[in-house]
């Protein structure tokens, strides 16, 4: 979350209550929504680290706002953030590790549980598929981070199906 | 009948007790082709009740595509039994296979799956034609698939002039033209873009909601997801036969709106 | 049936240059074929021809002065008369040459029934009383043309002379010497002038009947008119033909092979296009089947659209021929307007029509047949079946060393598979190993004509002594009688022969005596002739074995073999006049004349027991020089002998070939243009194949030209290999075809001449060529077609 509110702050300053409606806006429905205490706990570190600098404002009628605005420190992170290329995920090992030692342990066949893990790689893309029907279909961001999941979630099975064949 | 009535008591959720609109048994299928003979279906048993939506996935090479073309009559399987609607098709010959498929059965393709020299009208009524309707029957047929396909317009373009994607459209009005009991599909996006994938998986699951039984073999996850059963399909068996309901019990349950697609680092 | 014809029609549609193309190939076969078979019937048989074309009288009734010819024309089933003409029996002579003649008074106007053709000079002009016109066969005996002064024996032994100013033919039965008269025209006053005694002169009619099966019928009836008393001759058209037959048999037999070998050749080129074109429709069927069309619906469709094309084609070509068939210059024309006033016409046209169509159509059920097998299951087909292999090391250095890819290509190209080209190939064979027969044909015939010496003719004219007509001293060998009459005799043959020789254009005399002899065990006779001397050896034309040496040696033809059923080296014996001869078969040579039943020896060994040893001879083969006219010469030596020798030319068998050569050019056309329908049909297959492969070659780098060059390369090397697969099995076939028939003939084989090897070469050359042209277009337009984005375009 760190580097996306920094991001984010380089359009302009901003506090807290508007970075989170500003996320909410961008990733829509797809994103779970954001946690408001987070948000301000993470804002405070990146004040700590010295990426950010906030400044109180004064309302009338509600308690003081904080509104943040980026550091050069915190310009030249969100630069180099965006330089770098990010690290691919990683391969969900908990189920290679699950394939790969169950036929030691005599507890499990390893054709079920790739069928079992088939089944629910299915049922998620399925509900992935009523997801992006019920999303707005004009909110291209969280269109395609819909399809990106299903992309990899074809990818597994794929893989799955290749664990099958070598296996068998 | 219209296409827009659903027969009465088919739905996702067919009743139990209904006869089985397909059923195969130790189906066998070998391919003898150069070098050694491929055993394409190795004893397959297989039933697919009225309504339902089957998927067949697979590593190709398989034998998905052998096991569709036995379940419409295009090859004959060298061992096993088919039934059809309670009929037993065993001793049905290439004619009565071809007059089970005008009326009841329609298929739809990878490739291939429209006549080169006739219309998109000629194409999507000849069906029509060869089980009987009478001209003005079949074009009205006709004229209300194509409109329920988005393709008004194109009836008199031929197949070489439409992108794959309208081809398959047109592909499917020829498979639906007569209201057939089974569709059989082989592939059918097999070719397409994403946008064309997704505008035949929202066509078949339009269907599929007025009580149409597909059975579809194909290698996209995001089309097997859409069907009510998912049948694994490895090395000529059947590996697992697996009902989809993502309402299921017993399903590990993410928070709503898919919280583990986007995990953001702390 | 309603999707059928939808579909059908939408095929018909889509494809209507093919369908167009198909249609317009058949018409021009039937077409084709049918004018073929007016020539052939044209040549075949001269004496219909000119029965036909002078509207020939069916019956010819001789009677006396007192008779009255002219009621027969009411009687019932006579369609016409010719005459009656007044006639007179006389002898005519020309230049000491003397035949017997019926001389009929005819007006200035030639009649209208039984109208003699004239073939040289004119008929008689009016008021001219000198004007002869002769019959065909009479002027031959006579060596008369046009221009001629002869003499006719009138009454009373009074001389006249008579100008001759042209030759005729007609349906007559023919002169011949001691048999039947000769016929000749003249003026009304010229008969009154020759025979002005009524007594002495008779009536000729012809009658021309409604009902040509009926003439017994009507001979009867018209006797019993006339009154058989006053009736003396009466002759029939069956004996006229029967008289002129035998000339056209060898023509025929062969025209008939031919004519069958290239409704053959067409009918497999109608089975090659439309295989192709089921090929080409592969995965249209396999859409319709998986639809929902029985494999018998296909069946239907593809054989009722192909029948219609080939009903359609025929009765165009029909119908074309029948109604602008007299209208094409030269012997054609006039071939089919007498061909349409045969009997039988029609029938024959049905006939030819129908047979035609009945091949196409078993070809069509092959083929349609084949497509209603075709799978279910649309795959994707691959464009070149599998068995090619890797590129071949030859491949591969031409390649290298910058030999034109266009070229390596094509060649690669021209021999997809192996049941595939070998298929394509081989149609494409038949018609050229059928045009290469017909040249050989061709060189056979003009063999008979340039080197007669070869087959069995080297003399081309033959002395006896003593006139046509005078009885006698025809044939019979060496009078019996005393050696005083011998010794005379052999004077008389010496003294002829010194005269005979003493022409500047005679190269050699070679005398010679013919009997007649009785084989045991057969009622038939044969001919037993002594030729040459041993010091001067007659050239036979020997195909087997050796020249007769010693005494008892000979050689025969190949009709007396199989009459006899012997084999040379064997010994056959026959009676000659009483008396048994034994001889010693040799040899076999080539005998046109006497169906082949001839055996030869020299005249030396020759012994007709006349008592002195040897046999004198009674005629004499004259060789003349190369290019001398043999007419000339005849008629100068009969001149020059004073009307002691009898002068005849050697019927050379090809002379009755003579419209052989146009019938042949009509059939080579017929198989060329049979040729080029298949040719076009491996086009379309080679354009088919390369049009899948388009994407991978321009890939490679080809530029639209060599692509194209890729496709002419491929049916031009496909063409030459059938090319020379057909000149070679042509030859051979040819070479067989024709010895076989002269085998039957009993001339013999060995008469065939193969066709010369520039002539084959052309065809060769003719067969490339003609491939290139006809794909230069379509190769050129199939190389700039815009390339699919559909996968299953290019698939």
């Amino acid at each position: 979350m760190r580097l996306p509110l920094l991001a984010l702050l380089a359009s302009g300053p901003a506090h807290g209550y508007e970075l989170k409606q500003a996320l909410e806006k961008l990733l829509g429905a797809a994103y779970p929504q954001p946690n408001v205490g987070q948000i301000y706990v993470t804002l405070g570190r990146l004040e700590k680290s010295g990426l950010i600098e906030g400044e109180d404002v004064a309302q009338s009628t509600r308690p003081n706002k904080r509104i943040y605005r980026l550091t050069d420190a915190g310009r030249e992170a969100v630069r180099a953030w965006f330089e770098e290329p990010t690290d691919e995920p990683r391969v969900r090992d908990e189920f290679f590790m699950k394939l790969a030692i169950a036929p030691q342990t005599g507890l499990a066949d390893q054709i079920a549980l790739i069928n079992k893990q088939r089944r629910q790689y299915l049922n998620t893309m399925r509900e992935l598929s009523r997801l992006a029907a019920a999303e707005d279909r004009d909110n291209r961001v969280a269109q395609l981070l819909i399809e990106g999941a299903m992309l990899h979630l074809q990818a597994d099975l794929d893989w799955l199906e290749r664990c099958q064949e070598e296996l068998e | 009948m219209s296409l827009s009535e659903a027969p009465a008591g088919t739905g996702p959720t067919a009743p139990a007790d209904a006869p089985p609109l397909v059923r195969a048994e130790g189906l066998v299928k070998t391919h003898h082709g150069e070098g050694a003979p491929a055993r394409a279906v190795r004893g397959v048993d297989l039933t697919v009740s009225r309504g339902e939506f089957v998927a067949v996935t697979g590593p190709s090479g398989a034998g998905k595509s052998t096991l569709l073309h036995l379940l419409g009559g295009l090859q004959k399987p060298d061992a096993g039994s088919i039934w059809f609607d309670g009929t037993c098709l065993d001793s049905y010959g290439e004619s009565q296979w071809a007059v089970l498929r005008r009326r009841r059965i329609g298929i739809v393709f990878q490739f291939f799956n429209l006549v080169s020299n006739l219309t998109v009208a000629d194409n999507v009524e000849l069906p029509a034609l060869l089980a009987g309707s009478s001209p003005k029957g079949a074009r009205a047929d006709r004229a209300e698939l194509l409109a329920e396909l988005g393709l008004e317009g194109k009836e008199r373009s031929m197949p070489g002039e439409l992108s794959g994607g309208e081809q398959q459209r047109v592909a499917l009005a020829r498979a639906l033209v007569n209201h057939p009991d089974l569709l059989l599909a082989d592939e059918p996006a097999g070719s397409l873009d994403s946008r064309g994938t997704r505008e035949v998986l929202r066509l078949l699951s339009r269907f599929h909601g007025r009580g149409q039984t597909i059975v579809m073999v194909t290698h996209d996850a995001r089309m097997a997801s859409a069907a009510d059963r998912v049948i694994s399909f490895f090395d000529g068996r059947i590996a697992d036969d697996a009902a989809l309901d993502a309402d299921a019990p017993g399903l590990r349950r993410r928070g709503k709106g898919v919280s583990g697609v986007l995990e953001l680092k702390d | 049936m309603r999707a059928t014809l939808r579909w059908a029609h939408a095929d018909l549609r889509a494809h209507r240059g093919e369908a167009l193309f198909t249609v317009l190939a058949t018409a021009g076969i039937i077409a084709s074929l049918l004018l073929a078979g007016a020539l052939f019937s044209y040549t075949a048989d001269p004496w219909q021809r000119v029965f036909t074309q002078s509207e020939g009288a069916h019956v010819w009734i001789h009677t006396r002065d007192g008779a009255e010819p002219e009621e027969l024309r009411d009687l019932e089933g006579v369609a016409g008369l010719s005459g009656p003409f007044r006639t007179a029996r006389t002898t005519v002579e020309l230049g000491g040459a003397r035949a017997s003649a019926e001389l009929r008074a005819t007006g200035p106007e030639p009649p209208e029934v039984g109208r003699p053709l004239v073939t040289d000079g004119r008929w008689q002009a009016a008021g001219a009383a000198d004007e002869i016109v002769l019959e065909g066969s009479l002027a031959r005996a006579l060596w008369a043309e046009p221009g001629d002064t002869l003499t006719a024996r009138g009454a009373r032994g009074t001389e006249h002379t008579l100008r001759v100013v042209g030759v005729a033919d007609t349906a007559e039965p023919r002169y011949t010497p001691g048999d039947t008269p000769g016929i000749g025209w003249l003026p009304d006053e010229a008969l009154d002038r020759l025979q002005p005694d009524p007594e002495r002169t008779g009536q000729t009619v012809g009658l021309r009947l409604a009902d040509p099966d009926d003439t017994d019928f009507m001979v009867q009836r018209a006797v019993t008119a006339l009154g058989a008393d006053q009736v003396s001759e009466v002759t029939r058209w069956q004996q006229a033909r029967a008289d002129a037959e035998g000339e056209g048999r060898l023509l025929g037999l062969l025209l008939a092979l031919f004519g069958l070998g290239a409704l053959l050749a067409a009918a497999l080129a109608v089975a090659g296009a439309i295989s192709t074109r089921v090929h080409g429709h592969l995965r249209d069927i396999s859409v319709l089947k998986a639809i929902g069309f029985t494999p018998a619906q296909v069946v239907r469709v593809f054989l009722v659209q192909h029948l219609g094309f080939a009903f359609l084609g025929a009765a165009c070509g029909a119908a074309v021929t029948e109604l602008l068939g007299a209208r094409v210059p030269g012997r054609i024309g006039e071939a089919v307007d007498v061909w349409r006033q045969l009997p039988g016409h029609t029938w024959t046209v049905l006939a030819t029509t129908a047979a035609a169509v009945l091949f196409i159509a078993t070809a069509t059920s092959l083929a349609a047949w084949r497509a209603g097998r075709v799978p279910p299951v649309p795959v994707a087909r691959t464009a070149v079946p599998r068995g090619l292999g890797p590129l071949t090391l030859p491949e591969r250095r031409a390649l290298g060393r910058d030999a034109p890819p266009a070229l390596v290509l094509g060649w690669r190209g021209a021999f997809p598979g192996r049941t595939r080209s070998l298929a394509a190939v081989g149609r494409l064979a038949v018609p050229l190993a059928m045009i290469t027969a017909a040249l050989g044909a061709w060189a056979t015939v003009d063999r008979f004509h340039e080197r007669p010496e070869e087959i069995g003719l080297p003399a081309a004219l033959t002395v006896r002594d003593g006139s046509p007509d005078d009885s006698g001293s025809s044939g019979s060998p060496g009078s019996p009688g005393s050696a005083a009459s011998g010794a005379s005799e052999a004077e008389r043959h010496a003294g002829t022969e010194r005269l005979l020789a003493a022409h500047p254009d005679v190269t050699a005399v070679h005398p010679g005596t013919e009997v007649e002899a009785l084989v045991p065990g057969q009622t038939a006779t044969i001919t037993l002739r002594g030729l040459g001397t041993d010091a001067d050896p007659y050239p036979f034309a020997l195909a087997e074995g050796r020249l007769p040496d010693g005494p008892d040696e000979a050689v025969a033809g190949q009709g007396l073999l199989d009459l006899l059923d012997v084999r040379v080296g064997d010994w056959v014996r026959m009676t000659v006049q009483g008396r048994p001869q034994i001889l010693h078969i040799t040899g076999r040579s080539i005998e046109p004349e006497d169906g082949g039943r001839v055996i030869s020896t020299s005249l030396d060994n020759l012994d007709l027991g006349d008592g002195s040893g040897t046999t004198a001879p009674d005629l004499h083969h004259l060789v003349l020089r190369d290019g001398a006219d043999a007419g000339e010469v005849g008629a100068e030596l009969a001149a020059s002998s004073g009307g002691r020798l009898e002068v005849r030319e050697a019927v050379n068998p090809a002379d009755g070939l003579a419209g052989v050569r146009g019938v042949i050019a009509g059939l080579i056309a017929v198989l060329a243009l049979i040729g080029l329908t298949e040719l076009s049909t491996v086009l379309g297959a080679r354009v088919r194949d390369r049009g899948r492969d388009l994407l991978a070659l321009k890939a490679i780098g080809l530029t639209p030209r060599q692509i194209a060059g890729v496709i002419t390369v491929s049916t031009a090397f496909t063409a030459l290999a059938a090319a020379v697969a057909g000149t070679v099995l042509g030859t051979a076939a040819g070479r067989w075809l024709i010895d076989a028939q002269g085998r039957s003939s009993g001339i013999g084989a060995g008469i065939a001449q193969s066709p010369p090897p520039g002539a084959l070469l052309l065809v060769i050359a003719a067969a490339v060529v003609g491939a290139v042209a006809v794909s230069a277009v379509p190769a050129a337009r199939a190389s700039r077609r815009r390339i699919a984005d559909t996968l299953s375009e290019t698939l």
